[in-house]
């Protein structure tokens, strides 16, 4: 019989570091991912790494593809993979409903909820009894007045991010996609949203966001890694703030060219 | 713990149980008797000749013995603590009369419990409610019944001038035949909030609720939602009239339609026989949103979970005034309707 040794991740960083990383260290893998929607390739062999307490920020013009990528990692229907696969912690995600991936960790803050006939607290309550969470975890985040309304109907763009990322947060996912989380936000809210994100990854969630503006940016303490997405493939990968120096002088056509490099 | 015993289980200074013809039990805090609060079986109420005049003055006339129970709350007493009544059909037909008095300046929560047990039963309940000047009564309902039962309910209520009068019917479970009817007359400044939360599986259903403003400065406010599951007819017409100035009246018909093999008729109505009142309503009927769905699939939930969700929100948003003792038995119950309309 072989026999088997326990070893803490500290020993396994120090030994095998390599192995540490695979392991223990990645979250989410997509490798060479193509996405169809309505007949259309939208995403086009798309590659990406994030490890936990990683912020990857995600940026692109309208309609290439960033909303969709997420969309297609969280597995909702009509996001057809055609090619590639996304894994997570190690396990291949493709086939999985989107409530399996969401209790495996994943979670998608999405962009502009639809209103739904549901009180904002019932949804809080059910959240919160899913994943054995409480309000407590929202800090400064409070939802007071929101919680006896009905979930995003009449929400201004401010209180519909921040009930939303609420929402995300109550999930205590491992993995948190956000989905342009500063889009149609005062700059009061986009310091608590910041500061929310921020929290999320110093408590080793990894964080993939989409940003159309790079409004969020700023307040974010360490971003790793951002890409470029233009017509459905990653263009440009590295530090955001020379890519957003990049796209602000060059502009996203530029970049597609690969005229940064 | 049965439905039954959750909805006994209150905290009632008051209980009444009847079970078909027989009381099985009648409890009434001495307190209370001392404070001039009757409690007892309304064939014992008749005795007094006040009793008497009362009966059938607030709903039509029927050929129904004296089965049942009356409720009297003295003037200036109020009592926030929910007196219970509960009716159990469990063989043949049971028909009920009650009548409940609440005194001038008096508050009373009542919460009225009727289920059914076993096959080819039928229940008939007569209630007939006086709210005297400034009176305040929080009336509610909880039904269940088995699919194989007949159901005939009317109620009539007369709210006094400046009194109030807080309805919330919930059904749990509806038998293949019921008519369910609610007449309220509102004389001056008195005020109706009626709720029906109703889930209908297979059968007939007819909810009716007419509401007349007959009093100056009358108001009123009837919501009714509807969840319709396979082989369910639900018919319900809701009608308010303006009888006198300065009246206000709101109706609200929502319905929703968990299966493609049911219907829904709304029938908001509203009649105004006097200039200078202002009456609305609104009516919807739908289903659930795929987009919602996905939504709170995204959240962790799988379909049949995600069904249950945005049906109990649904139901609870059809709310609009719940007696605080009373929150967590019609919670626990909105949590059941839930969960079988999603089944």
């Amino acid at each position: 019989m072989p026999r088997t040794r326990r070893i803490t991740a500290e020993k396994l960083k120090e030994v095998m570091p390599s192995a540490y990383h695979r392991v223990v260290a990645m979250l989410l893998e997509v490798e060479n991912l193509s996405v169809e929607v309505n007949g259309r390739i939208v995403v086009r062999g798309v590659n990406l790494a994030v490890e936990r307490g990683e912020i990857h920020a995600l940026l692109g013009p309208n309609g290439s593809g960033k909303t969709t990528l997420l969309r297609a990692i969280m597995g909702l229907p009509g996001y057809n993979v055609v090619e590639g696969r996304v894994l997570f912690e190690g396990r291949e995600l493709n086939g999985l409903k989107p409530y399996e991936r969401a209790r495996l960790g994943i979670a998608l803050m999405h962009q502009n909820p639809r209103p739904l006939s549901v009180k904002l607290s019932r949804l809080v309550r059910e959240i919160g009894k899913r994943y054995g969470t409480s309000l407590d975890v929202l800090g400064d985040f409070a939802l007071d007045s929101l919680m006896e309304r009905e979930a995003f109907k009449g929400f201004s763009g401010g209180e519909a991010k921040k009930a939303e990322l609420a929402l995300t947060i109550l999930q205590r996912p491992k993995l948190a996609m956000l989905d342009e989380p500063d889009s149609g936000v005062d700059l009061e809210s986009l310091k608590l949203v910041g500061k929310a994100i921020n929290k999320l990854a110093e408590e080793g969630a990894g964080i993939l966001l989409v940003t159309h503006t790079g409004a969020i940016i700023e307040y974010l303490r360490r971003v790793a890694r951002a890409h470029v997405i233009v017509h459905g493939r990653i263009v440009a990968t590295g530090d955001v703030e020379t890519l957003l120096e990049a796209v602000k002088r060059r502009g996203y056509a530029a970049l597609a060219r690969g005229e940064l490099s | 713990m049965s439905f039954l015993e959750r909805a006994v289980d209150t905290g009632s200074t008051a209980l009444y149980l009847q079970r078909n013809y027989v009381i099985v039990r009648q409890l009434l805090a001495r307190g209370l008797a001392e404070k001039g609060f009757i409690l007892e079986p309304l064939s014992k109420a008749v005795e007094r000749e006040w009793v008497r005049r009362m009966l059938w003055t607030a709903l039509p006339e029927r050929e129904v013995g004296l089965s049942g129970a009356f409720i009297y709350v003295p003037p200036g007493v109020s009592l926030r603590a929910p007196v219970s009544m509960c009716f159990v059909v469990s063989e043949g037909s049971q028909e009920v009369h009650n009548v409940l008095v609440v005194g001038e300046g008096s508050e009373l929560v009542v919460l009225s419990t009727c289920t059914s047990a076993g096959k080819g039963t039928a229940h008939s309940g007569y209630t007939e409610i006086f709210l005297e000047k400034g009176a305040r009564l929080d009336y509610v309902m909880i039904h269940s019944w088995t699919k194989e039962t007949q159901v005939v309910a009317e109620t009539g209520v007369i709210v006094g001038e400046g009194a109030s009068f807080n309805d919330v019917y919930i059904s749990l479970k509806s038998p293949h035949a019921l008519r369910e009817s609610t007449r309220i007359v509102v004389r001056r400044g008195g005020n109706v909030s009626a709720s029906t939360l109703y889930l209908a599986g297979a059968g007939l259903s007819t909810l009716e609720t007419i509401v007349a403003l007959e009093g100056e400065g009358a108001s009123a406010e009837v919501s009714s939602k509807i969840v319709a599951t396979s082989g369910s007819l639900v018919s319900n017409p809701i009608t308010v009239e303006a009888k006198a100035p300065n009246t206000r009246g709101h109706v609200e018909c929502r319905g929703l339609q968990l299966s493609p093999n049911s219907v829904i008729v709304t029938i908001p109505a509203l009649r105004s026989a006097c200039a200078g009142s202002q009456l609305t309503h609104e009516a919807a009927i739908g289903k659930i949103s795929e987009e919602e769905l996905e939504y709170l699939m995204t959240k962790g939930f799988s379909e049949e979970e995600a069904t249950s969700i945005l049906v109990r929100g649904f139901l609870e948003l059809g709310l609009k005034s719940v007696p605080e003792a009373l929150k967590p038995q019609i919670n626990s119950v909105l949590d059941l309707m839930a969960k079988f309309a999603a089944a």
